[in-house]
């Protein structure tokens, strides 16, 4: 198939055929399984990340995407054609790498020409590409410099020219902003969704930073011990957690552990060392089965009469409100949110409530670890 | 200040050392080659003499012409040799890498002649190569041209100074970062072009620094082509060995030693500029 008809089918199938399938992907070095068997696709022009603390095997399927890794087992198809078998180098996907991988003894505009040499143009069209790639990222003015002479927010840059000058369908980067300082990283966050709102192509983020997954993503997949724990847009993963395992990774969320009593496929009850709570809930829970209850702490509020008595131990202030700590009589911690003039007083025993359709239940799954 | 002057008057036995041992020898060498030499009399009178009777003489001329030439031979066959073993020790190698370094500076350990003789006895006309090629019956006589000839000399100095460029080439590998050659293989290079493009130049410094070595030592060798050269084996080395011995000759042996250290010294220089000047060798150097 040559590009333009390839183009011509991402164009047209766009609505129905993922860009990229992932079916039962495992990759194992010796007796170790980075990746236990994932499913996933990627929609064109979809800004995509995969979460997941270090280990999790979220690299591996990156490299095994980019051709850097043989898979193990399973199936990757890019617009319906399989990658296994194909080398690094004639796959239409590029990579930015986690620490650039510049090439240090070419300036930046040869590093941004570097891949256009296989691509069969005269050096009028690669020299307009290149520049059309610096001023996309804004370092037009750096074209003469070698890599040693940026800075590293620049050198972020470069190596994103490098990578989108070659007009790839997937665009791969592996934890693209983790050398970057706080406010830089702020700053490319914006600018990296934009270029793949701008470019249209689909970007594969890598990173272990939650917010940064929340900050950039349409579709967000978090992974724990090489399986996929959970994937959905971030305001599902946000609200309904599948596993304590992604409530607890996502960061926040007040966990109380417990078993359930009974469970339609909407709502469920959950018996915990605090008392029995009702609360939306993740299908499939069985009763006797261990759960788990989740608040966000903007969703627990100090209310007299509520269910659950705390004694406030910690003040957090957050500008326009205050993190409260406090401690249930199980030694829970629980952390609620108040507005500026409500903060009660360190010590105070008070009771908290919750609207049982903000809270949620999701399985535990700790125990099978 | 007082310790920097504490620095100076530290590092005085050591620039004494220096001077005395490297470059008095030297200096001593160079007023010799402006002497002349009178029957068993060195003449002190300054003459050009001794490096005009070298400008014209063919066999010298060609005598330096052909240790130059060696060095550069047997230097860019152990660049060819040394490049992919090298690769595989730095890139390939987990568990054995000490073993396989080792295994490679073992034969430096038994020394120059032990090794020449070793070659003797494989190369020689009834050695194991010649009796293994009759034996195969891919031959019937013995081929003679396998040892005392330049043939033989280039195979014994490319064993012998193999080591030198394996090991300058493994610590360019070892600092080569593989994410480049995956960066260039994810860009669309295939395993040539990437290597052209990638690792043949990031990996230059050692490339240089083994050359040198390899051919310094190859141009000032001279026992393994009196040892198995035969007919070829008269080196220039050889021949100041003889101005300076039976021939009672030093102011000549000194010329001829002299314009050889200069050469060496321009071909140096030749390289530093080259690496210098070329953007990635400034790069690569941190010159800029």
């Amino acid at each position: 198939m040559t590009p333009a008809e390839q183009y011509a089918e991402t164009e047209g199938g766009r609505s129905h055929r993922p860009l990229l399938t992932a079916t039962g992907l495992h990759k194992n070095y010796g007796s170790v399984h980075a990746v236990r068997g994932v499913d996933f696709h990627l929609e064109a022009n979809s800004y995509v990340t995969l979460l997941g603390p270090s280990g999790c095997g979220k690299t591996s399927i990156l490299r095994m995407i980019g051709g850097f890794e043989d898979v193990s087992s399973g199936h990757l198809e890019l617009n319906g054609d399989s990658l296994v078998n194909i080398p690094a180098n004639q796959r239409p996907v590029n990579t930015v790498f986690q620490s650039y991988a510049l090439f240090p003894h070419l300036s930046v505009e040869d590093n941004v020409a570097f891949g256009l040499a296989y691509k069969n143009l005269d050096r009028a069209t690669i020299n307009r590409k290149v520049a059309s790639a610096l001023t996309i990222m804004q370092m037009s003015e750096m074209a003469k410099r070698r890599p040693r002479q940026l800075s590293g927010g620049q050198e972020q840059r470069v190596a994103l020219a490098r990578a989108i000058v070659n007009e790839p369908k997937l665009l791969l980067l592996d934890e693209p902003l983790s050398a970057l300082d706080r406010r830089m990283r702020k700053d490319m966050q914006i600018e990296l969704k934009d270029l793949q709102r701008r470019l249209k192509m689909t970007f594969l983020h890598v990173t272990h930073d939650q917010e940064e997954a929340f900050a950039l993503s349409d579709w967000l997949i978090v992974m724990n011990n090489g399986r996929i724990e959970q994937q959905g847009t971030p305001q599902e993963i946000y609200q309904c957690p599948a596993t304590s395992y992604v409530a607890d990774f996502i960061g926040g969320a007040n966990r109380l552990p417990g078993r359930i009593l009974e469970s339609d496929n909407r709502l469920s009850t959950i018996e915990t060392a605090l008392g029995q709570f009702q609360a939306s809930s993740v299908s499939g829970l069985t009763p006797d089965s261990g759960a788990v209850i989740c608040w966000r702490p903007e969703q627990l509020h100090p209310a007299r009469g509520g269910a659950i008595e705390v004694t406030v131990t910690h003040h957090v202030f957050r500008g326009a409100e205050w993190l409260i700590e406090a401690k249930a009589q199980d030694d829970t911690t629980l952390s609620f949110v108040v507005r500026e003039d409500a903060v009660p007083e360190i010590g105070a025993r008070i009771q908290l409530s919750f609207n049982p359709e903000n809270a949620w239940i999701a399985a535990d799954d700790s125990a099978e670890k | 200040m007082e310790r920097s002057y504490l620095g100076t008057w530290l590092a005085l036995p050591v620039v004494g050392a220096v001077t005395a041992l490297c470059i008095a020898p030297l200096a001593i060498l160079l007023v010799y080659s402006f002497f002349q030499v009178n029957f068993v009399f060195i003449l002190k009178d300054p003459t050009l003499e001794n490096y005009a009777r070298l400008a014209a003489s063919d066999t010298y001329r060609n005598l330096i012409t052909k240790a130059f030439v060696s060095g550069g031979l047997v230097a860019a066959i152990t660049a060819v040799i040394g490049h992919p073993i090298a690769y595989h020790i730095a890139k390939r190698v987990t568990h054995y890498k000490s073993a396989l370094l080792i295994l490679l500076l073992v034969p430096l350990y038994t020394g120059d002649l032990v090794r020449i003789f070793a070659w003797r006895v494989l190369l020689g006309a009834e050695g194991v190569l010649n009796s293994f090629l009759i034996w195969a019956g891919v031959i019937t006589e013995p081929i003679g041209a396998l040892l005392f000839s330049s043939l033989a000399t280039h195979i014994v100095l490319t064993y012998n100074f193999l080591p030198f460029m394996v090991l300058g080439l493994w610590l360019a590998y070892e600092s080569l970062d593989d994410r480049l050659v995956e960066a260039a293989s994810d860009l669309g290079a295939g395993r040539v072009s990437s290597f052209l493009r990638i690792t043949f130049p990031l990996t230059l410094p050692g490339l240089i620094a083994g050359g040198m070595m390899v051919f310094v030592m190859v141009v000032g060798d001279y026992l393994t082509p009196q040892l198995v050269g035969g007919v070829s084996g008269i080196t220039i080395v050889s021949a100041i060995n003889d101005l300076f011995g039976t021939a009672f000759d030093w102011p000549l042996g000194s010329a001829i030693a002299w314009t050889m250290l200069a050469i060496l010294c321009l071909f140096f220089t030749l390289a530093a500029l080259v690496i210098s000047r070329s953007t990635w060798g400034r790069a690569l150097m941190g010159g800029e």
